[in-house]
């Protein structure tokens, strides 16, 4: 028999405290969404280039960062690192490092495909009008590339929001790691852990929804 | 200024393009007279579009030059002279693509205006005021608004048209532009065609239209396996082609 006894009133005695989890994990997403954004251009611009030993870089670099598991990534920022370059750095900032080269990868993988979407036609019409590189970039090639990378950017936000559950094990605290201390401290695991994923769901899951609804209205057009 | 107009407004010499293995010209030369109308035919394959995009720089020679009014724009290794005038007279060649290629993420008006704005400086008051009087030309004054998917083929292509208008060019490429279109969209793109050289465009014209060829056309250049096998005016062409292989190619079409 089902015997156990629920006792929810742990949730909303400790909600503060989530809620300062949930804070974090947000702080950290966002940021590391804003770092490989810029990160992931760079990877992308690379691996587009002419140059070949650039070219080889770029792909390189993102083939090796998505065939690795990212936890291993993050222990491998926040203990070998600090081998190499002789500096401690804290738990959080690893995190922020390890998740936003991991992100990176994939973005790049989004403009690219978003630049690459651009027909070469496109490009040529605004040549023979006498558009140069940066002004066909800019005005003809970007605009057409964000509206096919910015689903792909949403979608990865989502990933990170999750991902950054793996700081717990680096002991940042967000909600994860949160939840972690509370369910030691009061053995409330089973109420505990459950809110939290429900927490997860109700903000990942408005937000693939609406990335879906984004994506079916840009395929219409 | 005398000495100038008597130079070809473009002109290629000796053009020869090969894309690794590929030799797809092997020494074309041509040129256009100001308010010549060139309509250049042949077998796909025979080299004609590389020969348009060459003029229209979109391809580097692997031998030969293009000139404008005597002034070299186009050669194997561009000297920083040839980049100059490269540079300064890009916008003076228009060009029709046969997949129209406009811009989908701007509107008729947005994508006539934008070169006219960005590489000539112009105002947006000066550059819409242009842009609906070409509009109008090509009878798509009520479409000024419009995204280009909204619009027929025939309706894009003459988008298309008043685009490389728009930037006053001395002379304009077109690139077999009714290929992609439905027979009964074809014609609305032909009389816009047929107008322009009226006016007395000077234009190079890749095609299989004969009729356009040899009503619209001062001059027929019959092309096969990357040269130039016959040329001369229209009439002569037609009736009296010199080769066997521009009979040949001629007589696929009579039925």
């Amino acid at each position: 028999m089902f015997t156990y006894q629920f006792r929810w009133d742990v949730v909303p005695n400790n909600l503060h405290f989530i809620f300062s989890g949930m804070q974090m994990t947000l702080i950290l997403s966002a940021t590391t969404l804003a770092i490989a954004m810029v990160l992931g251009l760079v990877i992308a611009v690379l691996s587009m280039a002419r140059p070949w030993p650039l070219r080889a870089f770029g792909v390189g670099f993102g083939e090796l960062i998505r065939n690795t598991p990212v936890l291993v990534q993050l222990l491998w920022v926040y203990y070998v690192l600090p081998i190499f370059f002789e500096f401690r750095i804290d738990a959080v900032t690893a995190v922020i490092i390890g998740l936003s080269i991991y992100s990176s990868s994939f973005i790049a993988e989004a403009y690219r495909a978003g630049i690459q979407a651009v027909p070469q036609g496109h490009r040529e019409a605004a040549q023979v009008l006498g558009l140069n590189q940066a002004q066909t970039f800019r005005r003809i090639v970007l605009p057409q590339a964000i509206r096919v990378t910015l689903p792909p950017l949403a979608a990865n936000f989502v990933q990170l929001i999750k991902y950054s559950s793996l700081g717990a094990v680096l002991s940042v605290g967000e909600v994860t790691r949160k939840g972690m201390e509370l369910s030691s401290s009061t053995f409330r695991p089973l109420e505990i852990f459950t809110f939290i994923a429900v927490l997860y769901f109700f903000i990942c899951w408005p937000l693939s929804m609406s990335i879906r609804a984004w994506e079916t209205r840009l395929a219409r057009r | 200024m005398a000495a100038e107009s008597a130079e070809p407004i473009i002109a290629a010499d000796g053009l020869v393009k090969h894309f690794g293995p590929v030799r797809v010209l092997e020494g074309v030369s041509l040129a256009l007279a100001e308010r010549d109308v060139l309509c250049v035919i042949g077998p796909s394959g025979s080299g004609k579009t590389t020969l348009l995009r060459c003029c229209a720089l979109l391809e580097a020679p692997t031998a030969g030059t293009i000139r404008m009014r005597g002034e070299v724009i186009a050669e194997p290794a561009p000297g920083p002279e040839t980049e100059r005038a490269r540079r300064r007279v890009r916008a003076d060649i228009g060009m029709v693509f046969q997949h129209f290629h406009l811009w989908p993420h701007m509107t008729v008006l947005e994508n006539i205006i934008e070169a006219p704005r960005l590489v000539k400086g112009a105002s947006r008051e000066e550059a819409v005021a242009a842009a609906e009087a070409l509009l109008a030309k090509v009878g798509l004054s009520d479409k000024r608004d419009v995204y280009p998917q909204r619009l027929s083929g025939g309706q894009q292509q003459r988008v298309a048209i008043a685009r490389a208008l728009a930037m006053n060019p001395k002379v304009m490429l077109f690139d077999e532009v009714t290929s992609a279109l439905d027979p009964e969209l074809r014609r609305e793109v032909l009389l816009v065609m047929r107008q322009l050289a009226a006016e007395g465009m000077t234009m190079l014209v890749v095609t299989h239209e004969m009729n356009f060829a040899r009503q619209v056309g001062s001059r027929v250049a019959f092309m096969d396996g990357g040269v130039i096998v016959e040329e001369g005016p229209p009439r002569d062409f037609f009736q009296r082609p010199r080769t066997e292989r521009a009979q040949r190619f001629l007589a696929q079409f009579e039925d």
